[in-house]
């Protein structure tokens, strides 16, 4: 992961107001942090969208978590599961993405076909069938998850299979809710703004090529991003308590940077983090707009820590502790000086302008 | 007797304790105030009145999970002005309380140790 790939990032979600994804283990508690992220990050005029929108996520979290193989979650690879939740424009999507076996394509298939291809009234009877007999499940009728969520969002259940060898694929499937009441007897209107599923099999292939855990662009203010850190806590367990300490440090430090310094575009500081872990190492990444008459200070103070020995940053480390930074010019501030020391690698950024008042800067670091 | 300061912690900032007559200074938990400044300004307001008239003996303890760069800052202001006790011929003392394996948290504490110049002991306790 680079600064590049987090402008890559930023790119191909540019119209998402909202969008998180994840691939982590897939508890309880990571729900429960994902449910609460999307909420707070949820403007008030969606507001009436949180019940509904909650349940849809559970579902489909929760749906993962039970085809999930159980074994202990390391680090994410090709084939690990995937959840994301996006909000572009007035509609949020619940997109989920897991493993199946080839053989069980055609069933799955089935129910989905006979769930999209329902009206209302057949809907209801169906969802009627299942619940009192068992017996028709089994033999291949919808399975309920599948009906309660086209009941909710009274659209249809978009799908894709993705087959990575002879036996297994990649089982897309995206759920859509909408802020406006539906209509639901007119016939679907296509709409162009409208989000495809291949989309989502353009992230999920760029989150697994970057080994990316977890990707969250929205609003970066401290409550915002306090279920962030709860989830990357939760993903730590079998890692070192001095590896955990230092992730956390370095997020804390990251993140509020983005809070504190994030230029401020139509009343919110918008931005992008990702962390990631290939090899054992994790990853991370931040991308942010700043003011224009910004850039060149920041860039010569990551310039300047970049060039020290690790002796030196801990001296102006302890110096500023003491002294506080006098001058502006010719330093960097306390955040950057202990990223840097932390990591042994040289921080890795990029200033990209957008227009006469600001830029895209990123930044990542290894550890 | 200057009145105690009693600060409630929440999930991101610590639970603080400021009592001269209980002769108990502490600072407990995860520190990770946005704005350094403020949360620390009443802290620091207290032991700069507190100093002009300390305790005969003071020990100021700090068990700490996390804290970021910008408390960092705080913490060594704060132990700059407890200085100002020793130039009043009475006994003061910062206690840095660490979880047993927290590697992260004793590297901190020695290096704050490194730059006071009170009496700082590092103190290894259990969960």
């Amino acid at each position: 992961m680079t600064a590049e790939t987090v402008y890559e990032f930023f790119q191909v979600l540019e119209r998402d107001k909202i969008s998180f994804t994840y691939r982590g283990s897939f508890s309880n508690t990571a729900l429960a942090m994902a449910t609460e992220l999307i909420k707070n990050n949820m403007d008030e005029e969606h507001s009436k969208l949180r019940n509904k929108l909650s349940f849809l996520m559970i579902e489909s979290f929760q749906n993962i978590a039970r085809y999930a193989d159980g074994e202990d979650f390391d680090e994410p690879t090709e084939e690990s599961d995937f959840f994301m939740t996006r909000n572009v424009g007035k509609a949020f999507y619940i997109i989920s993405a897991n493993l199946i076996d080839n053989d069980k394509i055609a069933q799955v298939k089935e129910k989905l076909d006979r769930v999209n291809t329902s009206d209302k009234k057949e809907l209801n009877d169906l969802y009627k069938t299942v619940l009192t007999n068992k017996q028709i499940n089994e033999k291949g009728g919808a399975g309920l998850g599948f009906i309660e969520m086209v009941r909710k969002t009274k659209g249809k259940l978009p799908y894709a299979f993705v087959k990575i060898n002879d036996e297994r694929s990649i089982f897309f499937m995206q759920i859509k809710l909408e802020s406006e009441e539906v209509d639901e007897n007119a016939p679907a209107k296509s709409d162009e703004n409208d989000v495809k599923i291949d989309d989502a099999q353009k992230i999920h292939k760029l989150v697994s090529s970057e080994r990316v855990l977890m990707m969250h662009k929205g609003s970066f203010s401290q409550e915002a991003v306090a279920p962030v850190l709860r989830m990357v806590e939760d993903n730590m367990h079998s890692m070192k308590l001095k590896m955990q300490k230092k992730v956390y440090h370095f997020l804390v430090e990251i993140l509020q940077n983005i809070s504190k310094h994030g230029y401020v575009v139509d009343n919110e500081r918008e931005g992008i983090f990702m962390i990631g872990i290939r090899n054992g190492r994790f990853e991370i990444g931040t991308g942010n707009y700043i003011d224009n008459t910004k850039t060149e200070n920041l860039k010569s103070q990551i310039d300047l820590v970049n060039s020290m020995s690790l002796e030196e940053l801990n001296e102006m480390y302890r110096k500023y502790l003491r002294e506080g930074r006098i001058t502006e010019s010719g330093s960097a501030g306390l955040g950057l000086i202990d990223l840097a020391r932390e990591t042994d690698e040289k921080l890795n950024y990029r200033f990209i302008p957008l227009n006469d008042k600001y830029s895209f800067f990123s930044l990542t670091v290894k550890l | 007797m200057q009145k105690p300061l009693k600060i409630k912690p929440t999930d991101d900032l610590p639970f603080v304790l400021l009592d001269s007559k209980q002769n108990i200074f502490s600072i407990t938990g995860r520190v990770l105030p946005e704005d350094g400044n403020k949360f620390f300004e009443p802290i620091l307001n207290w032991i700069q009145e507190y100093v002009d008239s300390p305790n005969q003996s003071t020990e100021f303890n700090f068990r700490l999970d996390y804290y970021n760069s910008s408390t960092a800052r705080m913490i060594t202001k704060l132990i700059v002005l407890l200085e100002k006790i020793q130039e009043k011929d009475k006994d003061v003392k910062v206690v840095w309380e660490y979880l047993g394996d927290d590697e992260v948290m004793l590297e901190r504490g020695e290096e704050l140790k490194s730059i006071s110049y009170l009496p700082f002991e590092l103190r290894s306790i259990k969960k």
